[in-house]
């Protein structure tokens, strides 16, 4: 069937990354993506937390160039894991990555000012609003 | 953000209409979506089960015409919905969709599934402890 998932957040933390015993690297990154949304005349915050599972020469490169707070696209697969852990069922959602792409960080608000002067006011960033 | 899901997928039940306060129509779906992926040399799958979430128009039209088995196409955003219940901290994902896809039932194994039931009713003492497949059950035309 068809199962694709694709999402720009934040890296909540630095990327873990592993081997299986066979050598493959493993790398999971925790990422956070906000997505606002109107609720009747109300704008609202709604985030998602989720690890993303990359393989391969790419988990490699995530675990060498992303850290925390890095901004990040990730493409693949949804899945839920599902386990016991003493007697209790555990289950996980998470995201099996095709695709990992590298974003470039925002300028942090005083850079972006320390130019500007006091011109745009703080707390106003257009490039997040989104039309769904 | 960004945060976008697609997928195709199978109701494992008809779907569940209810109502806001406001008389805004809410339907939500269980949806079974199976992958296929190889491990080595072996072809597995793994199904993933989910809810989504529709409002409005879309949210009628879904609980008039779909019903348990059919396709059906999801377009929407993942979140996670948390909350509390005897104490406990229960969470669950599900898809808030912008967009529903009816899509065509496969005749394919609608076909295979009639042949099979058929063959299962002549020997039906060998296979009484064997459940149908999820898939192929309730087929039926709306």
């Amino acid at each position: 069937m068809f199962n694709k998932i694709i999402l720009i957040g934040n890296l909540t933390k630095d990327v873990d990354l592993r081997y299986t015993s066979g050598g493959t690297p493993v790398a999971t990154m925790r990422v956070a993506v906000t997505s606002k949304y109107k609720q009747g005349d109300e704008m609202k915050e709604d985030v998602l937390f989720i690890d993303a599972v990359v393989f391969g020469k790419q988990a490699e490169s995530c675990g060498q160039y992303l850290a925390k707070g890095n901004p990040v696209l990730v493409e693949g697969r949804l899945r839920e894991r599902k386990w016991e852990h003493e007697g209790n069922q555990k289950s996980k959602f998470e995201i099996l990555t095709s695709g990992v792409k590298f974003l470039p960080k925002r300028e942090s608000r005083q850079d972006a000012m320390a130019g500007a002067g006091d011109l745009t006011p703080p707390g106003e960033e257009i490039t997040d609003i989104e039309p769904f | 953000m960004f945060n976008r899901i697609i997928l195709i997928g199978n109701l494992t039940k008809d779907p569940d209409v209810r109502y806001t306060p406001s008389g805004t129509p809410v339907t939500t779906m269980r949806l079974a979506v199976t992958s296929k992926y190889k491990q080595g040399d072996e072809m597995k799958d793994d199904t993933l089960f989910i809810d989504a979430v529709v409002f409005g128009r879309q949210a009628e039209a879904a609980g008039q015409y779909l019903g348990k088995g059919n396709p059906v196409l999801v377009e929407g955003r993942l979140r996670e919905r948390k909350w509390e219940s005897d104490g406990a901290q229960k969470n669950k994902f599900e898809v808030v969709a912008n967009n529903v896809r009816f899509l065509p039932k496969r005749e394919s194994s609608k076909v295979g599934g009639a042949s099979n039931s058929g063959q299962a009713a002549a020997s039906d003492a060998d296979f009484s402890n064997t459940a149908p497949p999820e898939e192929i059950t309730d087929l039926e035309p709306f």
